[in-house]
């Protein structure tokens, strides 16, 4: 690769000669404020923000579609970049409606934050603004606001180029261009809220938390999406401890700056959800009745006893962390002694795509298997577990937070046993058959990690606080309002769940029936696992860190049972 | 500061007179028996009611027109408010406004009558009241809800002459 | 001897002084605050003159409270002495001259003791128990150093006090206050009253300022600065403990105006009164009524004073009571001497 040397204000750097003015500069942390410019997407030149003055060209190019050449000299910050700057932004704001107040935008806003750092702060223009249509659905998950549009075009280059399909386009000319839709078509593609995200003003946005929140008002806590294998980079917007909204999060090892709808709105609100389990349940008479924990844990160690080894089955949980199937197999295998030991597979084939939806859709089988959630030698697997149910040679089965009745012939089967523990998060089907029942925390309440569909181990982090966990003591990423409100502040106070992470729940069980295992925090499950598991050799938390790290080397242990 | 700095001055320059003592205290004497003639400056309060300006910062109320808030829920009161009173939750209105108040909740105890949130609204739609008779036997009666902030415009339309007078 | 009388004059002495005490407390509140252009306590009863009965009912109710680490019987003796020292000072103060009622005499005052002005200089000094064993007792530093000050200018001033009065038992040459009373009955050139104030203005101001110090009013009232000593010796007091600390204070207010009445302004004595041919009854009654007033005067006096001056400094207390007011008290008793030998 051919590198060439160019002066940024004043600063000699050295760049790929492929690279752009713009790219280069950010690449040794020069930033040069832009609109219509998106790393990931292609160079459009129309906003103009990203104007530099370039020594030897006569006019002022933009840094955005300008190559870097051997012995440029760039200047980003003086007059008459400034004045340029300036000019751009009064042509931008001539026709903004003054809606910040009721914008959702309003605190993450490009044209915002340029308007206080690149604007001369007042208006010369008297005369009235062009209106447009407002308050428009554009696409079932997406609100459209004409008039805040600043045609910087990055929406369509992103359904064309990301999303593949083309569905927007501008219409009209001069300042009546406008954004549209073909008509009678909407914007709904399964990766349509993306245009939110990088959409640098408030005309496209999330309808889903449309008015939910403020951006200031919200915690953003690192962690990964649980929608399926890609395990895409996500920051959880919390509030009042309660899930607002996801956004993708930046990585190009994983989801480059993108996810997919699904996983956007249907994976954070059952963290909210009204059937949340609220403590631990045991069936009395028929029903579930809600009990201490040490109740719970007491009878399930005394009950498990009075089975035989090769009565019991474990089935581990690919919407569980790596702690935990880690510990839960442990368990399995050294205090419970059965081989019978694997988890449920969750692959929709077909459903997937080449961008990033994956057929598997749990965040986290392979780590599952890594860990050794895999049948003994002359185990049972999966189907044969439930098999073995079905013709009564498995009596006693244990699982991890897993929706089992839903898959395909697994509830009739479920019905027949003597005795079923099950960690859920929320109420559902395979409740019914559970004898007893432990409230998980569900991953956006506890500390782990997960390996994705390409051996990638990511972080969960904690992000919503369960009655065992305190946002100030445990680490939490905290809000003005998380930091100051007092006991008696009503906006302090988000329903706080008696939920636990299903290692901690394991290791009480394990501790009662005679084997101590020694952890107080994820991160020791996670050192044990990283001197036990041959993959993870050497890894910790901070080695993982916010992006993740491949697993060391592909062990024999297969991902498809 | 240094010890040596901060040691006490006395004026020396006393006159024979004032180093007496006794016509000093005299003098000072007459000047108060002749304070307990002057008028007094108390208000009766129960009886008398004190009317403040229109620079006074009383209650924070929510500006009532044409029957529904001026407030949009931006939350900028909530943000600036330096002792985190305030409680917005925007709902989404058919209105023209689009967005409006579902809930909006001033904690009284918390309230230190700074001005902030009548300083930074952008709609005009939070402004200092003339109010302030505020006590309460009870902390739930000091959280305000919008039945209680919601005043009609014509009752403040001195607090908002005065702002635009100020402006 | 007969008893009963006596007794009817310690009821009645009591009644009036205890009553007394209550208003003064009344008056001293509204007179600061006509001072500081406010109205004062005016919401009990017409003008707030219940004021007094309310705030004795609040203390009443008041919880008692003695600290755990306080010596209890000390705790509870030392106010009152504070309190039954400055009542009993009175015994010795003629309020009258000797009335004639229902063809007996009748001395108007309690305890006709031919040593007064020692009994009274001995009991104000008594005084100052209460308060330092207040402070003793209390086990609490600030108490305790409220208690310290107070006998440390007990004894700086007592001097001053002594010695000034020196001055007024050369010319009278009694230890009798009725008797001193009596001297100053004269006119001084035929026009001014024969008072002490008047033949003794230096020994008057020494006496007064040291009686200041003694009944620990403002300027004086370093036994409990507040600033620096949360309450002084009676921060651990509370209830009706508290309450009879501050009847003290207020009880030695009128006895400190009674005595300075007596051994300065002409004790009952209404000059000129027998120019005017009133009944010798009326007379002794309008003499009650003078002794009355000047007192009231005096204290008037005492309140505006708090209200005037700020607090001295521990030092410059020290300094005016041994540089200052020591060196005058001598003077004067020169001077009076000088002045007799003439």
């Amino acid at each position: 690769m051919p590198s060439v040397k160019v002066t940024i204000d004043g600063t000699q750097i050295e760049a790929d000669s492929k690279r752009t003015i713009i790219e280069a500069a950010r690449e040794h942390g020069i930033k040069i404020p832009h609109f219509c410019w998106h790393p990931k997407l292609s160079v459009s030149g129309n906003c103009r923000m990203c104007l530099v003055e370039i020594e030897k060209m006569p006019k002022l190019a933009i840094a955005c579609s300008t190559q870097v050449a051997e012995g440029m000299v760039v200047h980003t910050k003086n007059d008459r970049v400034v004045h340029a700057r300036n000019a751009v932004m009064e042509f931008f704001l001539i026709n903004h409606p003054l809606d910040c107040p009721i914008c959702d935008e309003a605190g993450e806003c490009k044209l915002q934050d340029y308007t206080y750092k690149y604007s001369t702060g007042y208006s010369r223009f008297d005369e009235d603004k062009v209106h447009k249509p407002k308050r428009i659905q554009i696409g079932p998950h997406v609100m459209f606001d004409a008039e805040r549009c600043i045609l910087c075009s990055r929406c369509i280059r992103f359904c064309d180029e990301i999303a593949g399909v083309h569905q927007l386009q501008f219409i009209q000319r001069g300042d009546h261009t406008e954004l549209t839709t073909f008509p009678g078509e909407k914007l709904d593609n399964p990766y349509s809220m993306n245009v939110v995200d990088i959409c640098p003003v408030g005309a496209l946005t999330n309808a889903d938390f449309r008015f939910k929140a403020r951006v200031w008002e919200m915690s953003f806590t690192d962690t990964i999406c649980q929608g399926c294998a890609r395990g895409c980079n996500i920051e959880v917007g919390v509030r009042n401890n309660e899930i607002l909204r996801l956004t993708p999060r930046r990585n190009d090892d994983v989801n480059s700056s993108w996810m997919c709808d699904h996983g956007r709105l249907d994976t954070f609100k059952f963290v909210n959800a009204e059937n949340r389990i609220k403590a631990p349940m045991i069936r009395k008479d028929g029903v579930l009745v809600e009990v201490g924990w040490d109740e719970a844990i007491a009878r399930v160690a005394s009950e498990l006893k009075s089975f035989k080894k090769s009565e019991i089955a474990a089935l581990g949980s690919p919407f569980a962390t790596n702690e935990d199937n880690y510990v839960f197999q442990r368990f399995a295998k050294e205090v419970l002694g059965t081989k019978n030991i694997d988890f449920a597979r969750h692959s929709h084939e077909g459903d997937e795509d080449a961008i990033l939806i994956r057929a598997d859709k749990s965040p986290n089988s392979t780590g599952a298997a890594e860990v050794g959630v895999v049948p003994g030698d002359n185990g049972m697997s999966f189907n044969a577990i439930i098999e073995g149910i079905r013709e009564g040679k498995i009596k006693a089965l244990y699982a991890l937070e897993d929706d089992l009745a839903a898959l395909p012939g697994v509830a009739e089967a479920l019905s027949k046993l003597e005795f079923f523990v099950v960690h859920a998060a929320n109420d559902s089907a395979t409740l019914r058959y559970a004898d007893i029942v432990f409230a998980a925390a569900t991953y956006a309440e506890k500390n782990g990690t997960m390996v994705n569909f390409e051996q990638r181990v990511q972080r969960v982090r904690p992000a919503v606080t369960t009655l065992e966990l305190d946002r100030a003591m445990d680490g939490f990423e905290m809000s003005r309002w998380d930091k100051f409100a007092s006991h008696n502040d009503k906006w302090g106070k988000g329903p706080r769940r008696d939920a636990r992470s299903s290692w901690k729940i394991v290791a009480s069980i394990a501790a009662l029936m005679g084997t101590k295992f020694k952890y107080n925090t994820a991160d020791e499950v996670f050192n044990e696992i990283a001197q036990r598991v041959e993959s993870f050799r050497g890894l910790s938390y901070l080695k993982v860190g916010t992006k993740g790290t491949p697993l060391k080397a592909k062990t024999a242990a297969s991902v498809h049972a | 500061m240094s010890l040596e700095k901060s040691t006490i001055i006395r004026k020396k320059d006393l006159s024979l007179l004032e180093r007496l003592y006794i016509p000093e205290i005299v003098k000072g004497m007459t000047l108060t028996i002749r304070q307990m003639f002057t008028p007094t400056f108390t208000t009766q309060y129960p009886e008398e009611r004190f009317q403040p300006p229109a620079s006074f910062r009383g209650r924070p109320v929510l500006v009532e027109e044409h029957g529904v808030e001026r407030c949009v829920a931006c939350g900028l009161c909530s943000r600036v408010c330096p002792a985190l009173a305030i409680e917005v939750q925007a709902g989404e209105t058919e209105l023209g406004k689009e967005r409006y108040p579902e809930k909006f909740e001033i904690n009284m105890i918390r309230c230190i009558f700074c001005g902030f949130c009548e300083e930074v609204c952008p709609e005009e739609a939070i402004i200092m009241s003339q109010e302030y008779e505020l006590a309460f036997t009870n902390p739930q009666d000091a959280l305000f809800g919008k039945d209680k902030l919601l005043v009609p415009i014509e009752k403040v339309q001195t607090r908002l002459d005065f702002l635009r007078s100020n402006r | 001897m007969n008893i009963i009388e006596p007794l009817i004059k310690i009821a009645l002495v009591l009644l009036i002084n205890l009553t007394t005490v209550a208003y003064l407390v009344y008056a001293e509140r509204r007179v600061s605050a006509f001072i500081q252009n406010r109205v004062g306590p005016n919401r009990v009863g017409p003008m707030g003159l219940l004021q007094p009965v309310a705030d004795i009912v609040k203390l009443f109710f008041k919880e008692d409270i003695v600290p755990t680490a306080a010596n209890k019987f000390v705790h509870s003796l030392a106010p009152l002495i504070s309190l039954i020292v400055a009542l009993s000072t009175f015994a010795v103060i003629p309020f009258g001259n000797t009335i004639h009622l229902f063809g007996h005499d009748f001395k108007l005052m309690i305890a006709d003791v031919n040593v007064g002005l020692l009994y009274l200089l001995a009991l104000s000094s008594l005084g100052v128990y209460g308060i330092t064993l207040s402070g003793w007792s209390s086990n609490n530093k600030y108490s305790l150093l409220g208690g310290l000050r107070s006998s440390a200018q007990m004894i700086s001033y007592e001097l001053s006090m002594g010695l000034s009065i020196i001055g007024v038992l050369m010319i009278s040459s009694s230890l009798q206050l009725d008797k001193i009373v009596v001297h100053q009955g004269n006119y001084l050139m035929g026009f001014i009253p024969k008072w002490n104030i008047f033949l003794q203005p230096l020994g008057c101001i020494t006496f007064v300022v040291a009686y200041f110090a003694e009944t620990n009013r403002l300027p004086f009232d370093l036994p409990e600065a507040e600033p620096e000593l949360v309450g002084g010796y009676h921060t651990e007091y509370s209830g009706m403990k508290f309450g009879l600390f501050f009847l003290a204070e207020y009880a030695n207010m009128i006895t400190a105006s009674a005595v300075i009445t007596t051994l300065y302004l002409g004790g009952w004595q209404f000059p000129f009164i027998e120019n005017f041919g009133f009944s010798p009854l009326a007379v002794s009654l309008l003499q009650v009524a003078a002794f009355g007033v000047k007192i009231a005067l005096v204290l008037l006096f005492f309140i505006i004073v708090r209200w005037t001056i700020p607090r001295f400094r521990y030092d410059q207390l020290m300094n005016i009571g041994w540089k200052v007011m020591l060196p005058l008290a001598i003077l004067n008793i020169i001077i009076t001497g000088f002045f007799i030998l003439l």
